[in-house]
């Protein structure tokens, strides 16, 4: 069922990347990049369910992802400052769209505003056992992404949208 | 000085992206303004004539439901339409919206059509030449 769901946020998130930023997924061929920073964004919902989707990506990822969404170069204007919001919306985007894969359109869920940190280091992006996570390569920039059902973490919290 | 938009996102990101899509659909509007929250939202609608807001639901501070309610309680904003933008897929939700009187509703991603065919009634305007069909792109915002 967790490995159902992991692979349906995976699909989910493919297809908005296509769709939104012009970028397209394929399997983990991409080697560990060098140097590079590593971001972490989550998300939580609450509903009928409780649950966290993390992305964690690059620094390259988020300007690659930027400067498409707003139609310029990765040196373009403003393409650095929104590097993280356009991470942080793109995360919204996608629980949007996997609540609805996964719950339907009958349930009402209140999502949380997405929050992004820099990693102090490199993360371990080996899944090994793990059902809840996925490595994959965007436009060659080494993606993890999780599904972590349950509680949400402290870092975020719902706003309630309507009584 | 007519048909100004008011776009109420806390992402920079989709503000930037709505102005564009407004640009390329070639409505006639007059201002685009920005707010990333509703407090800001209310403060813009203080100092400008607006015409139509497009209008997040998930925000910090003021949330787009809240500014919704905030706006329909006000005599001289609550005729005011108001479309929301959001990433909401809930039928239920979406229902509660159009109970307390939203005007439209577009779920990102959608097509700039879609922001077009809400738009057009609300403004009351025409969509320019060489701005058709054929001429918007074919992605998602």
């Amino acid at each position: 069922m967790q490995e159902q769901k992991t692979a349906t946020l995976t699909t989910v998130f493919s297809e908005v990347l296509a769709d939104l930023a012009f970028m397209f997924t394929d399997g983990d061929e991409s080697d560990m990049p060098a140097g590079e920073v590593w971001l972490e964004t989550v998300i939580g919902y609450q509903g009928a369910a409780t649950g966290t989707l993390r992305l964690r990506c690059t620094r390259g990822f988020s300007i690659r992802l930027a400067a498409n969404l707003l139609g310029t170069d990765a040196d373009g204007e403003n393409v650095e400052e929104q590097a993280n919001d356009s991470v942080k919306e793109f995360m919204n985007i996608v629980c949007g769209q996997f609540i609805t894969a996964v719950h339907g359109t009958g349930e009402v869920f209140d999502l949380t505003i997405p929050v992004i940190s820099e990693l102090p280091d490199t993360p371990d992006l080996t899944t090994g056992e793990q059902q809840d996570a996925s490595v994959f390569s965007a436009d060659g920039h080494l993606i993890q992404l999780s599904h972590l059902p349950g509680e949400l973490p402290a870092s975020v919290h719902v706003q309630p949208v309507a009584e | 000085m007519g048909n100004n938009i008011l776009i109420v996102d806390d992402s920079a990101t989709i503000r930037s992206m709505m102005k564009k899509i407004i640009g390329m659909i070639g409505l006639d509007v007059g201002e685009i303004y920005e707010a990333s929250n509703g407090i800001q939202a209310l403060a813009h609608l203080a100092d400008h004539q607006i015409a139509v807001l497009l209008v997040d639901i998930n925000m910090p501070t003021m949330n787009g439901i809240q500014l919704l309610e905030r706006m329909k309680q006000n005599e001289q904003l609550k005729d005011i339409p108001i479309v929301i933008a959001s990433t909401e897929g809930s039928q239920k939700r979406i229902e509660q919206l159009h109970e307390l009187g939203v005007a439209g509703y577009v779920r990102k991603p959608f097509q700039p059509e879609q922001l077009r065919d809400v738009l057009i009634p609300l403004l009351g305007v025409t969509q320019n030449a060489g701005a058709e069909d054929g001429n918007l792109d074919d992605g998602l915002f």
